[in-house]
């Protein structure tokens, strides 16, 4: 920060009785901090500030205000013990943080999991994608000033938290896909209920674009604003819809298919939607906006596939009482909501883990911020934090 | 590429630094004490030539690893001399990951910091610092991230003891 | 003494000051927005059309502490944060009220063992009038607990009772 002396200069050849007067201030750039408290920042996240009236020339995030030691803690409690924080770390998608770790596990293990299970985890895992999608899409609109958009959003998160309080008990942190399958059946009438669900979100999801995403004073705020380019986002390792919102067309389920959705992608079932730049430059707020509105679209299709294909049999694998994990070291990694999740553990053959390093999207997806926040004004700012549909608890764990 | 057609492109570049492999393998009948190892494939690389051998990887247009996924640090045991920093590469391209781990002596755990070759490295080689109490020689800024700035320990270390109380707070 | 009840039109309520001032105070708690984890999605929710809590006067959530009269600490505080919740807490001009929402932040939750930097439950940074339970709760029994709290705001007094005399 520097002070600068204020230079004084007039015009010259004032006439007598008017004319104009120009005063050359220098004020010091001023650092401010958005957050930890905050109502836009999605969490605790802390950006230290530093503007020049209303733009912004540099900014400095600063973690650490949700630090959970979720890794200290999984090399302190049994494998299962540990699937309960899974659910905490990303809260928004804690049926993909679940099936992530039991992923990871299972690879150790070595155990075949039932067909019925897989195509439950799916159901559920796209279900929650979804939700986490509904909560950064209606958060986003309110950070910019639309309240509505929240509250139908949350209408129909409602309706999904309901089917998985129904399916395992829990509304946000469900801990239900366990190592081996999933933790019970589901109830009589569930699949058909999801099937419901499936076709008032089919008309449901256009009220979402016609009230925010094509919204003028949302496109206005939105677009050329924050713009990734391809090869920030690759030397950042961006993931997910960031990755996707600058016209990167890579998706785990897709390229490097885990459970059965290379079997789904064979069959047509769905589209990996890649940004275009419609409105503005490509990789820019709006891009990543779009990306999320037509992610929720093709889960559908994909829980619909599902649901047609659904089979009979056991929901969870032959485990031992006591899981005693083999020595080994893997790294499996997820499309999670916000991009890539990856647990990489390392097992001495015990019934505790030697590590277990989660390695979160929001580690690089954050990180960005730092690059892209300089340039744009304060209200931008806003927009471009909310772009990124940051989840602390992830970052942080 | 599957990891056999990987470790062979490193040896035909000679890439630097690389050590040697350590590969899944069944328990061993004949000796009890074998278990054997479960899960994924990595190659060993020497913790200082980190650096270049991960230019080698992302330039390299047959391995063309254009993400680095993550860089942690692992203690594998308490009375062990040794901390391994295990890297994460994935190719979008040819749709291939590398798992990489190095060796670090636990007296001396310094080495070269990864953030000029990708950035994504950057906040991850500061969590590794201040959670194992690795130096990262150049990098831009190693101030703690996750923790607060006068934490003392290094938690994830298997030695850590856990803190009393912190400024008046118990932590009982 | 005259009876002075049924000497005014219909329109005119006599009560006492005390009654008065918590019926006030209770009706229109205004929430500072201080999600910090999981139980912010809940608080969310909560303000949300289906639990909504503007019915009970609560749903005008301000962003400044000195706005606002209640601080629902909703998630895990850990040290990192503590001394900014203090000093949230400080900035709160009185009366001011706390909801320890959450397992987290009644006594530390899940994170109790091994959690290294969780401080165990929020009251051991600031005072707190109603806990709780659940992780996280569900949305009506965040409504239960303000609800607990008006009942707490409508037994409290602001008028001091005389000292006794002799």
């Amino acid at each position: 920060m520097s002070e600068r002396t204020p230079t004084i200069s007039f015009g010259s050849a004032v006439p007598a009785g008017g004319g104009e007067v120009t005063i050359d201030i220098r004020t010091p750039d001023l650092e401010i901090n958005f957050g930890p408290q905050h109502p836009a920042t999605h969490g605790v996240m802390r950006i230290l500030m530093r503007t020049d009236g209303e733009l912004v020339t540099g900014a400095q995030p600063h973690l650490g205000y949700l630090h959970r030691c979720a890794e200290k803690i999984g090399e302190n409690v049994e494998w299962l013990q540990y699937l309960p924080y899974t659910d905490r770390y990303d809260y928004l998608a804690s049926m993909n943080n679940n099936l992530g770790y039991s992923l990871a596990v299972e690879a150790l293990l070595g155990v075949e999991i039932p067909r019925r299970a897989t195509l439950i985890r799916i159901i559920c895992a796209e279900l929650n994608r979804i939700g986490s999608h509904l909560v950064a899409f209606g958060t986003y609109g309110l950070d910019i000033g639309a309240f509505t958009p929240f509250l139908y959003t949350f209408r129909e998160r409602e309706w999904m938290m309901a089917l998985f309080e129904k399916i395992c008990g829990a509304r946000l942190t469900y801990s239900y896909i366990r190592i081996g399958g999933v933790f019970n059946d589901a109830p009589p009438g569930w699949f058909e209920e999801v099937a419901r669900f499936c076709d008032v979100f089919d008309v449901k999801w256009q009220e979402y674009v016609d009230l925010l995403l094509v919204n003028q004073i949302f496109v206005k705020r939105t677009a050329n604003i924050g713009v990734i380019s391809r090869e920030m986002a690759l030397d950042f390792a961006l993931t997910g819809p960031m990755l996707r919102g600058s016209g990167v067309d890579w998706d785990l389920r897709r390229d490097m298919p885990y459970m059965c959705y290379g079997e789904i992608w064979r069959d047509g079932a769905y589209k990996i939607p890649v940004a275009r730049g419609e409105m503005g430059a490509l990789g820019d707020c709006w891009d990543r906006a779009w990306v999320r509105v037509q992610e929720m679209i093709e889960s559908i299709k994909i829980v619909r596939w599902c649901l047609d294909h659904m089979v009979d049999g056991p929901v969870i694998g032959e485990l031992p009482k006591t899981l005693k994990v083999p020595t080994g070291e893997v790294y499996v990694g997820i499309e999670n909501p916000r991009g890539e999740l990856g647990h990489y553990l390392v097992s001495d053959g015990g019934k505790v883990s030697v590590r277990t390093r989660v390695r979160g999207p929001m580690c690089t997806n954050h990180a960005v911020l730092e690059d892209i926040l300089p340039g744009a004004l304060v209200g931008d700012a806003i927009a471009i934090i909310g772009s990124t549909d940051i989840v602390v608890g992830e970052t942080d764990r | 590429m599957d990891f056999q057609g990987l470790h062979d492109r490193l040896l035909a570049i000679n890439a630097p630094g690389l050590v040697g492999t350590d590969e899944p393998r069944k328990p061993n009948p004949k000796d009890k004490k074998d278990k054997g190892r479960a899960g994924d494939p990595f190659v060993i690389v020497d913790a200082q030539q980190l650096v270049l051998f991960l230019e080698v990887c992302r330039d390299d247009d047959r391995l063309c690893f254009e993400q680095l996924i993550d860089i942690t640090a692992t203690d594998p045991s308490k009375d062990g001399a040794d901390l391994w920093i295990n890297v994460s590469l994935l190719s979008l391209k040819f749709r291939h990951r590398l798992q990489i781990k190095c060796l670090l002596p636990k007296s001396a755990a310094e080495l070269p910091s990864t953030v000029r070759v990708y950035r994504a490295s950057q906040w991850n080689e500061r969590e590794c610092a201040e959670m194992f109490g690795i130096k990262f020689v150049g990098h831009p800024d190693p101030r703690n991230i996750l923790l607060p700035d006068d934490w003392l320990g290094f938690p994830l270390r298997k030695d850590y003891e856990f803190p009393k109380e912190y400024h008046g707070i118990s932590c009982e | 003494m005259i009876s002075l009840e049924h000497q005014f039109e219909e329109n005119v309520l006599t009560t006492k000051v005390d009654w008065l001032l918590n019926w006030a105070r209770l009706s229109s708690i205004w929430p500072m927005t201080f999600g910090l984890a999981c139980c912010a999605i809940e608080m969310m929710a909560v303000g949300a059309a289906h639990h909504d809590i503007d019915r009970f006067g609560a749903g005008a959530f301000r962003a400044s502490p000195r706005q606002a009269d209640l601080m629902i600490v909703a998630g895990t505080v850990n040290f990192k944060m503590a001394e900014r919740v203090k000093r949230l807490y400080d900035q709160m001009p009185s009366p001011k009220y706390v909801i320890a929402m959450g397992a987290c932040a009644t006594g530390g939750g899940p994170y109790y063992k091994f959690g290294y930097t969780v401080v165990k439950g929020v009251d051991r940074v600031i005072p707190v009038d109603v806990y709780i339970a659940g992780c996280p709760p569900r949305p009506e029994a965040l409504l239960e607990g303000l609800m607990k709290l008006q009942e707490k705001i409508r037994n409290s007094s602001v008028i001091r009772k005389p000292a006794r005399l002799a």
